[in-house]
């Protein structure tokens, strides 16, 4: 905007040095401003009084030329702008720096406030003598209300997302208190039951000790979902802090298979370590990773029909420690794989009827694995059986 | 006779643990929250004590921090017997001097009977 003031005067100069077509350029030249619509463009004297209007200026102001020019240019500010000295503290600045640019509300003729951007500039004559000033104003409403809905928009993106990342504490504190609350009866029926089951008041006649094991194993497996919904509120909430450790795998693995030698021997289920004889440490988190291999170990069992068989091996490959389970158990189809991650799913085949789950158990261990970044992997055929391998770093990563 | 306190608030729980644990020769004391366990242990010196975390009046972390405060320290044997697996409180009763952490819902009578024979041979 600065150069349209300088152009007033240099153009006609460095165009063409004859007067007669510097006259004629001039009214050109007064004919493009006086047309122009999308900026206000106007003269004003030394004091602020205004003393050209054009079409932009009555378009976007309101007044009609003869209404406007002589009068002071302070009609377009504020009442509290006025107050403030803001048109008379413009013009002092526009006079010392040679311009002035200003974004704030102004008043049309109808007494309506609109958004402007301002340039203010001085103009001097060849003698460097102040003689008036050129004023450009475009109305910048529109914009600024798309700004402004922007901006609100966004406050209340970030409102939202405030309350919801609330809500989700509140729902894991819930879900942790409710689980613990639902021990506690759970605990009391465990208890009586497993003094009838384990002989703590005699003898149960046969269909006595069938029903109470069935009322055990309801039982155990109420404690196992609770158990699983904590694990996960505890995940979800960030909770998990793993204690990384060398630990020997082979041990570990075959301690869990040994825990859970009742329910293979029960299910007439062989099983079978396949390791090497050289101990592999791997850094885990002792507690985690055990929860995590007796997972699998269980669904191992639980989707193994009678009389299957069951492999657990771990081996050393490069950097990478690999642990399998493998089953010939029903299996997995393969557009379920996909989903078997995710929490709460379940998928149907021909034992999930008898085997309860929580649907959280392997949405729980993969998160644990991929802490201790590693990754945890599935390889199925419907029928055939499955298997899972946990890949997880030999050497100390922070993940 | 080896003196048992067991400190559960949850009656049903304090009656069963009662029955199971009375099966064995022992003295067996109840109380139902920290604060009465103090004060069984002003009289009774015990071999053992099973403690619940979560208790009104006084919890179980803030039992073991008297109890410590009242006899230079944790001296006797304390398994926490209680249905908390991990967590804060946790973490502190294990540092206020608790030997290790056994989850109720987890161990049947056998198993509990068989933790609290370990615990007192070693």
């Amino acid at each position: 905007m600065a150069t349209n003031a300088q152009t007033d005067t240099d153009q006609p100069t460095l165009r063409n040095e004859q007067p007669s077509t510097s006259l004629a350029e001039n009214s050109r030249y007064r004919l493009l401003v006086e047309s122009i619509q999308d900026y206000a463009i106007f003269l004003m004297d030394r004091d602020g009084y205004v003393s050209t209007w054009n079409k932009g200026a009555q378009k976007i102001k309101g007044y009609k030329a003869k209404e406007i020019i002589g009068r002071h240019f302070s009609s377009f500010y504020l009442p509290q702008d006025i107050k403030a000295d803001k048109p008379k503290r413009e013009l002092e600045l526009a006079t010392r720096f040679g311009r002035v640019e200003d974004e704030d509300w102004r008043v049309r003729k109808d007494g309506s406030r609109f958004w402007a951007n301002v340039v203010i500039t001085a103009l001097r004559d060849e003698n460097d003598e102040l003689v008036g000033f050129a004023k450009v104003t475009r109305d910048l409403t529109e914009r600024k209300q798309n700004e402004d809905e922007l901006r609100s928009a966004n406050d209340l993106l970030r409102e939202q997302r405030q309350e919801l990342t609330q809500l989700n504490t509140s729902k894991d504190e819930f879900i942790s208190l409710a689980s613990h609350q639902l021990r506690t009866p759970a605990t009391g029926v465990k208890q009586f039951l497993g003094m009838l089951l384990e002989g703590f008041v005699g003898d149960l006649d046969p269909v006595q000790l069938e029903y109470i094991k069935k009322a055990y194993e309801s039982n155990e497996h109420q404690i196992a979902i609770v158990n699983n919904l904590l694990q996960v509120a505890q995940m979800d909430a960030g909770k998990v802090v793993l204690r990384k450790a060398p630990v020997n795998i082979q041990k570990m693995i075959y301690e869990v298979t040994e825990e859970h030698a009742d329910h293979f021997r029960q299910r007439h289920q062989s099983i079978a370590l396949d390791m090497s004889e050289q101990p592999l440490y791997v850094p885990v988190d002792a507690e985690y990773f055990r929860m995590v291999l007796e997972n699998l170990v269980d669904n191992a069992s639980k989707y193994t029909p009678s009389k299957g068989h069951i492999t657990v091996s771990a081996q050393a490959k490069g950097s990478t420690a690999r642990i399998s389970v493998k089953d010939t158990g029903v299996g997995i189809a393969e557009k379920d794989v996909a989903r078997l991650f995710e929490k709460f799913t379940r998928i149907p085949n021909l034992l999930s009827e008898s085997v309860g789950g929580s649907g959280l158990g392997l949405y729980w261990a993969n998160k644990i694995i991929a802490l201790h970044g590693g990754r945890l992997e599935v390889q199925s055929k419907t029928n055939k059986g499955t298997t899972f391998h946990i890949y997880v770093p030999l050497r100390q990563v922070d993940a | 006779m080896r003196k048992i306190l067991l400190v559960e608030d949850e009656n049903t729980l304090r009656e069963v643990y009662t029955l199971i644990l009375s099966t064995e020769a022992y003295e067996l004391h109840t109380a139902a929250n920290g604060q009465e366990a103090l004060a069984k242990c002003e009289s009774i010196t015990f071999d053992l004590i099973l403690l619940d975390l979560m208790m009104p009046v006084l919890d179980g972390v803030g039992f073991l921090e008297e109890f410590a405060e009242r006899n230079g320290g944790v001296h006797t044997k304390v398994i926490i017997l209680s249905n908390l697996s991990s967590g804060h409180e946790l973490d502190r009763a294990l540092a206020a001097g608790a030997r290790k952490n056994v989850l109720k819902a987890n161990i049947s009578p056998r198993q509990l009977l068989a933790t609290v024979r370990y615990e007192l041979e070693t």
